[in-house]
């Protein structure tokens, strides 16, 4: 059985410079783009971890300190913290915890979770750092 | 609830649990390796970390695998539906089948070359 719609479908066409329109859209795509960061800074730690498997550690070090993969390291750093703090702050927004007649507020969940987040990282250094030295 | 439409849940279930590994296990990992290691910064003033997290066998092991595939997969779907939305959205179709190929390769990747670095999490109970 086909489905025909009744009403023809209306989509507004949009150029690709649509999010340099609205300082919204803006952020939006800033935070997309924050993907980019975490893809590849996964893929070059794939690529590391298989330098490490087959017995070639010093070729995986040497990349570690290259210049160019550092300052990529520093900027990856800062897209993933504005993606997980504009994340904590959406979780906040979205899912909002009743307590009584009150509501908690998006920044709330915002300071809470870093607080977590600064938790959870000292955690694993400390069990998978600082306890081997 | 239709097959494709379970599917799509799933795929976007596992792409929500990517963002939060992303968020809050990903920046430690990128300090550790990518910036304290190289500037000798605090705790990796001497040792790699890469070496020191697979010290720790099963956890170190588990800790990479998870927050490694998750930030992949995460990042890989985001980012090629990112691109649909800067004016590829004709390449949909294209973007996330080399998207999924990624995913894909890398998660299987990640597992080999981590049971390769410690073969004995096969032997877990």
């Amino acid at each position: 059985m086909s489905k025909q719609k009744p009403y023809p479908e209306y989509r507004r066409k949009l150029g690709p410079g649509w999010w340099l329109s609205n300082s919204h859209f803006t952020q939006y795509m800033i935070r997309e783009w924050t993907s980019f960061f975490v893809a590849v800074f996964s893929l070059i730690y794939i690529y590391e971890l298989s330098l490490f498997a087959t017995g070639q550690k010093g070729s995986a070090l040497a990349l570690m300190k290259n210049p160019g993969i550092i300052t990529f390291n520093i900027v990856a750093l800062a897209f993933t913290l504005y993606h997980a703090f504009t994340w904590f702050y959406l979780i906040g927004k979205v899912q909002p915890i009743k307590m009584g007649k009150t509501k908690s507020k998006p920044w709330q969940a915002l300071m809470l979770n870093i607080v977590l987040l600064v938790i959870l990282s000292y955690t694993v250094i400390w069990i998978l750092v600082l306890r081997s030295g | 609830m239709p097959r494709v439409a379970r599917l799509h849940a799933i795929l976007w279930g596992v792409f929500s649990m990517g963002g939060f590994i992303a968020a809050f296990l990903l920046p430690v990992l990128i300090y550790l390796v990518g910036i304290a290691y190289p500037l000798g910064l605090w705790p990796m003033a001497n040792t790699d970390p890469t070496s020191a997290i697979l010290n720790h066998h099963h956890l170190g092991t588990l800790f990479l695998f998870v927050t490694v595939a998750g930030s992949l997969y995460h990042g890989i779907f985001r980012f090629q539906s990112t691109l649909t939305e800067l004016g590829l959205a004709r390449a949909k179709r294209a973007l996330e089948a080399i998207g999924y190929l990624i995913i894909i390769v890398g998660i299987l990747a990640v597992a080999y070359y981590l049971l390769r670095l410690n073969p004995s999490v096969l032997s877990l109970p």
